[in-house]
């Protein structure tokens, strides 16, 4: 007992923190005051905005802010509950219905944080055991994702379809040694509209031809693509005019180019109704503040009435695509 | 029957636990009604400076009995129907997968939906329940009827008006429209729009969120905070930065989702203590310095304890001086997550650390939300300026995620500030005293009518134990159709005999509301026959409140 003692006396733990240089660039950080919009003021200094995800400038627009003001008259600020707690209030559903009918899905669900949302999607499905397939340059949400899911994961090169095929076909050689286990284990591809580490587009349809030649679910992360990629705005299914019933289910966060804050997943009910009992993220957190979700009503409403918004968009990027690179 | 109110050493104890812990779970449960009074080695009547008053009463056994019955004929069902829906006997109400993929591996398993599909499905109408009003004391919910027994609702299109809330977290009634409490935030919000789209290290950081946390690290006592925008995420996003794999996290049994994610998803080993249980948790500590690692013997890198100001299941109150002298004896770290217990508790509603009588120095790590007790979103972390410089420099949350809205870090501000004074107002202050008053108002009459109610008497969260699966959706809706809003619970939340109805007391509630709630409760507990509680009403009413006239 006397050398318990001694040990309990002895053992030293580490700091909690280690100590930060003090000079460290996140410590010193910029600060924005007035809104994040086109032209920014940093510490004082008038910027033009290259840094936010502000694609469709409706940041400050004025008909988002106005519907925003009358949900804050009307409802106040937060929602104080989770969503089966009294915390569903008739702007979200209105909002999941607006979603589910511009991506032309059957139903959406919404969540209070984009991060949280495909966060809380991979584990609502893959659990341990399952195996996911993803691409390795996938943005650090993901990335949490899987981590919480526990399952197998397999990276393949960054838009290398022939590396995505041999993996594949080595699961497939793998199944063939454990019917039985094969028969249970489910596997996904993960993949981005538009990979935020990288800025390239994913291959889709040659995908989809994989989807149904190996027999894999695919999940599309599209934060970076909704708003920005096909004619109406719908992403990068309607870039390459896919069926949008091919894709299992499509994530997005509502905080690129919708300017308000959270994310959604679309796709059919029977497999997004699943994520209302088992995902996290929806579950056990409070709901979406109903002015956010006002102003994205509003957002979405000002993406359908004015679909030339994206040509827009895409006649600028190739303008300085083209300046850049020489 | 030993008398309830027996005082021993000066404080009043109805809580207590044996020496030899025999029980399986962590909550406490005595065979019939003996009480005894608490003889471990920790003389807790001195660290405790005013008196702490907690009750888990176990019900008669009849009623365990019948609850596994109620299970037990649910699952019967359950299986018949799922049998003559396979065979077609029965229409199928759920949706299905599409033709093309209907040779992929199958989505779910059809056993981990069994739960939803028979039991959950029969009361279905209790949850996700949408309203149309502000979620303030009184709320309006919009009326949903069900033609195929809540496989699919249907919106008639009127509202019930006025229906009380006893089930949104509005504890300082924070939650309200009034348009000169607002003016700030409508300002704020003309101001900056509805969006950042940037994240905290990269253009992300508006004044604002620098006003907020000088705000916040001022209202706590402490020297630094950092704000971020989920309160859930707050976790699972900061746990993993402090510490990884080495090092040991020693969690209550009964922490919340956020926390145990938090603690998966840093890698580090997680062992469990049963829930307030100061002698499990200080075997633990033992155990980890004595023997070190499981496989290599090496010593912890860190010890870091998490725990939660109020468990919002229970309504108990983390036994936090206990705590804090173990970790001091021992040399862990203390992570508190005051989620329901900042504003809610205290005497100027600081939370569990000032409603002990503490210093904030005592705790490493003290994390919160805004989401109940400010009526907003989000959540912070304070402490020391070393730990805030370490999370804004390695926390995943800022350099990977969006940072707090303005006008809703507005909102905050604007309710910090009437909290503390600053606003020139003593309204604040009022609203925690109204908050303490309505709280002990509402739990002693419910004790005096017989419930079986969890938790310590100063928590607003009051959890009212229904036992049976079929009380629950009898509470819920008898309850609406008296226009009195609840939240019921049962399993897979709370354990599987235990389910409850929980409501959560606000300093918003008038006397008239309450007393309206407390009528219905006691017709509604003689016709369900839910007054299980075998403590006869004490004789000396007045006791209670004297001894709480001080904060």
């Amino acid at each position: 007992v006397q050398e318990k003692e001694e040990l309990i006396e002895e053992w030293q733990p580490e700091p909690l923190v280690p100590p930060v240089p003090k000079d460290h660039p996140a410590l010193n950080y910029n600060i924005v005051s007035g809104p994040p919009t086109h032209i920014i003021t940093v510490n004082g200094k008038k910027c033009i905005n290259f840094a936010s995800f502000n694609f469709l400038g409706l940041l400050d627009n004025k008909k988002v802010k106005s519907a925003a003001q009358a949900s804050l008259k009307k409802y106040g600020v937060g929602t104080c509950g989770p969503r089966g707690f009294y915390g569903t209030f008739d702007v979200h559903l209105e909002l999941e219905e607006r979603l589910a009918k511009f991506m032309r899905t059957e139903e959406a669900i919404i969540y209070s944080y984009g991060f949280a949302t495909i966060a809380s999607a991979i584990p609502a499905y893959s659990k341990r055991g399952d195996i996911v397939f993803v691409d390795e340059a996938s943005c650090f949400a993901i990335q949490k994702g899987l981590q919480a899911s526990r399952s197998n994961i397999k990276l393949f090169k960054h838009n290398d379809m022939a590396d995505l095929e041999r993996l594949l076909k080595e699961q497939e050689t793998e199944d063939q040694k454990n019917p039985r286990k094969a028969r249970v284990t489910r596997r996904f591809i993960v993949v981005e509209g538009l990979y935020m580490n990288t800025g390239d587009i994913c291959p889709l349809p040659e995908l989809i031809k994989l989807k149904y030649k190996y027999k894999v679910r695919i999940f599309l992360e599209e934060s970076l693509s909704f708003g920005v990629l096909g004619e109406h705005g719908r992403g990068i299914t309607e870039h390459f005019g896919i069926n949008i019933d091919d894709i299992d289910l499509i994530s997005a966060n509502m905080e690129n180019s919708l300017a308000s804050i959270g994310g959604f997943c679309c796709g059919r009910s029977f497999i997004i109704d699943h994520q209302r009992l088992s995902g996290q993220g929806y579950c056990f957190s409070a709901s979406l503040p109903p002015l956010l979700a006002a102003a994205a009503i509003e957002a979405l409403n000002i993406m359908e009435d004015n679909p030339d918004i994206f040509q827009i968009l895409r006649h600028k990027c190739e303008r300085i695509h083209k300046s850049l690179q020489g | 029957m030993a008398n309830p109110s027996a005082v021993c050493n000066g404080h009043l104890h109805h809580h207590h636990q044996k020496q030899n812990n025999l029980l399986k779970s962590g909550i406490y449960k005595k065979n019939g009604i003996t009480k005894g009074m608490k003889k471990n080695g920790i003389s807790n009547g001195t660290l405790y400076k005013k008196t702490f008053i907690e009750h888990f009463e176990q019900a008669p056994m009849y009623v365990a009995v019948l609850t596994f019955l109620g299970f037990g004929v649910g699952t019967v069902f359950g299986y018949l129907r799922d049998f003559m829906r396979a065979w077609g006997l029965e229409k199928r109400n759920v949706a299905t997968e599409r033709e093309q993929q209907k040779d992929f591996v199958p989505l779910y398993q059809d056993f981990e939906n069994f739960y939803t599909r028979n039991l959950y499905m029969r009361i279905r109408d209790n949850w996700n329940r949408p309203i149309c009003s502000v979620p303030g004391p009184q709320f309006d919910l919009m009326e949903r009827v069900t033609d195929d027994y809540n496989w699919t609702f249907r919106f008639t299109g009127r509202t019930i008006k006025n229906v009380i809330n006893m089930g949104s977290y509005n504890y300082l009634g924070f939650a309200e429209t009034d348009v000169n409490a607002l003016k700030t935030v409508t300002i704020e919000l003309e101001k900056y729009g509805t969006g950042i789209c940037s994240t905290r290290q990269e253009m992300g950081t508006l004044d604002k969120h620098v006003e907020l946390e000088q705000l916040v690290a001022k209202f706590l006592g402490v020297e630094d905070a950092m704000v971020f925008g989920m309160g859930f995420a707050t976790n699972s996003m900061n746990i993993p930065a402090l510490v990884g794999k080495g090092c040991l996290i020693l969690s209550d049994e009964l922490n919340h989702t956020s926390l145990v994610l938090g603690a998966r998803l840093s890698g580090a080993t997680i062992r469990i203590f049963k829930h307030n249980n100061m002698q499990s948790l200080e075997n633990l500590l033992r155990d980890a310095i004595i023997y070190g690692q499981p496989r290599s013997r090496r010593a912890w890198r860190k010890i870091l304890i998490l725990v939660e100001g109020i468990y919002s299941m229970e309504g108990s109150i983390v036994h936090l001086p206990e705590i804090v002298s173990l970790k001091k004896k021992y040399k862990a770290y203390l992570y508190l997550d005051e989620a329901h217990s900042i504003g809610a508790v205290g005497a100027t509603g600081r939370g569990v650390v000032e409603y002990f009588g503490m210093s904030p120095d005592d705790v490493d790590v003290l994390m919160g939300t805004f989401t109940k007790s400010f009526g907003a979103a989000g959540g912070y972390i304070a402490g020391k300026k070393d730990l805030v410089d370490f999370l804004r420099t390695h926390s995943h949350s800022a350099v990977y995620a969006t940072s707090m809205c303005p006008p809703v870090a507005e909102q905050i501000i604007r309710a910090m500030k009437c909290l503390m004074g600053l606003d020139g107002t003593t309204q604040g202050l009022q609203r925690v005293r109204q908050l303490g008053k309505n709280t002990r108002y509402f739990r002693r009459r419910l004790h005096e009518m017989g419930f079986i109610i969890y938790g310590n008497d100063d928590s607003p969260v009051v959890p009212l134990l229904l036992y049976m699966p079929g009380k629950i959706g009898a509470f819920a809706r008898r309850m609406l159709e008296k226009n009195i809003g609840v939240v019921v619970v049962g399993f897979p939340a709370t354990p599987i005999t235990e389910s409850r109805a929980r409501f959560c007391v606000s300093a918003a509630h008038t006397r008239e509301m309450l007393d309206t709630v407390l009528n219905a409760l006691d017709e509604l507990g003689d016709f369900l026959h839910l007054k299980y509680s075998r403590y006869s009403k004490s004789s000396h009413p007045e006791l209670y409140e004297e001894t709480r006239l001080e904060d």
